[in-house]
C-alpha cells in the first residue's frame, strides 16, 4: 500500500510521520518504510530550477515519479506527496493563524509564513489532491488543536482502514479576512 | 472619473467548499462590499458551490452597482483559480454573475498562492 501524507508546509507531516514510523508494522498497521520526499528531492537533486523569489526549488515531478516506481510500501511525506499515486492520500490540515505561529516558530521568514497560511485558508492542496486522486481516497485531519501523537493516531488509523475518507470539513476562508 | 465610468476590483477567494469576494476601489484600500459567503452544502458540493457562489454574487453585485460601480477587475484566489484550465466552480460562476447582472469586466488575475518550503510543484501541474 501506498499511502500520501500531504499538507501545507506547518501542517506537521514531519513531526506526525515521525511518530508514525515507530509503529509501522505493529498490529493491523501495515509495514510501510517512510521516505521523506523533500529530502529524495534534495539527495537526488530531482528539480527543475530554482524559485528565486521564494527561494524554493521547483520540483521535477517526473524525476520524482520515477524515483517512486517500485516503492510501493511506503508512506510518502511531503507537501508534493499528492502529486503521485497513491492509494489514499491523508491532507493534514491547520487553521491559518495557528500555521502562521508554527512556521514562524520554526523560524521561517514572514513571506513564507503568510504565502504558506494563505494557501492553507484556500484549501489549495486538499483541492489538488480531491482532484488528482477523487474524493474516495481522501483523508483530511485537522491538526489545529491536536497533539503530535494525536495526529499520529489518526494516520495510524487511516493505514490501518479504521477511518473513512473525508473532505472539506473545515472551513478556513474566515482568515482571508 | 466620471460616474458612468467608475471601475472597482472583485477580490474572489474559492477555497475548496467556500467562496467569498470583496469589491475595493481601484487601489484596494476602501472596501465597497463585502460577501458573506457562498457555502456549500456538504452533502452535495458539486451542485453546490456553483450555485451558491453564484447568489452570493448576485447580492454582492446589487450593492456595487448602488454604489456606482460599472465595471469590476477581478482577482481570483484559490484553487482552479488557474483561468487558462478550468477555474473552479465556485470562481467561474461568481464572474459569471458578475457580469449577468450587466456589470463590466475587465481584467481577471489569478494570484493563487503556492504553498512552498524548501521546495514547491510547477505552475500549473496543481492538479488542474
Ligand atoms: N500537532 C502539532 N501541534 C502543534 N505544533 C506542531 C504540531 N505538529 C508539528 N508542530 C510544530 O509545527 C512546526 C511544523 O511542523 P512540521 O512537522 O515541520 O510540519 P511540516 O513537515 O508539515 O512542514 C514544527 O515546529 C513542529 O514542532
Ligand atoms: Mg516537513
Amino acid at each position: 500500500m501506498r499511502v500520501a501524507v500531504t499538507g501545507t508546509p506547518g501542517t506537521g507531516k514531519t513531526t506526525a510521520t515521525g511518530l508514525l514510523e515507530d509503529r509501522l508494522g505493529g498490529g493491523s498497521v501495515p509495514d510501510l518504510e517512510t521516505v521523506h520526499l523533500n529530502d529524495v528531492l534534495e539527495t537526488e537533486e530531482l528539480y527543475t530550477e530554482v524559485d528565486a523569489e521564494r527561494e524554493s526549488k521547483v520540483a521535477d515531478l517526473e524525476a520524482l515519479s520515477a524515483w517512486l516506481e517500485g516503492r510501493d510500501d511506503v508512506v510518502i511525506e511531503s507537501h508534493l506527496a499528492h502529486h503521485f499515486d497513491a492509494d489514499r492520500v491523508v491532507v493534514l490540515r491547520c487553521h491559518p493563524e495557528e500555521l502562521e505561529g508554527r512556521l514562524r516558530d520554526r523560524g521561517e521568514p514572514e513571506p513564507k509564513a503568510r504565502e504558506n497560511a494563505e494557501s492553507e485558508a484556500l484549501d489549495v492542496i486538499l483541492a489538488e489532491a480531491a482532484e488528482a486522486h477523487g474524493l474516495e481516497s481522501v483523508y483530511e485531519i485537522d491538526t489545529t488543536d491536536r497533539e503530535p501523537a494525536a495526529v499520529a493516531d489518526a494516520l495510524e488509523a487511516v493505514l490501518a482502514g479504521d477511518r473513512g475518507p473525508s473532505a472539506g470539513d473545515v472551513d478556513f476562508v474566515g482568515y482571508l479576512g | 472619473m466620471a460616474d458612468d465610468d467608475k471601475w472597482g476590483v472583485a477580490h474572489v477567494h474559492a477555497s475548496f467548499n467556500n467562496t467569498v469576494m470583496t469589491v475595493t476601489d481601484l487601489t484596494g484600500a476602501e472596501t465597497i462590499a463585502k460577501s458573506s459567503g457562498g457555502t456549500a452544502v456538504k452533502q452535495n458540493r458539486d451542485e453546490a458551490s456553483p450555485y451558491a457562489a453564484m447568489q452570493m454574487a448576485e447580492s454582492v453585485a446589487e450593492e456595487v452597482k448602488a454604489a456606482g460601480i460599472t465595471g469590476l477587475h477581478v482577482r481570483v484566489r484559490g484553487p482552479g483559480g488557474n483561468l487558462q484550465k478550468s477555474p473552479g466552480p465556485g470562481a467561474q460562476a461568481t464572474i459569471r454573475a458578475l457580469a449577468r447582472s450587466g456589470i463590466e469586466i475587465g481584467r481577471i488575475e489569478d494570484v493563487t498562492p503556492i504553498p512552498h518550503d524548501g521546495s514547491r510543484a510547477p505552475k500549473g501541474k496543481g492538479g488542474y
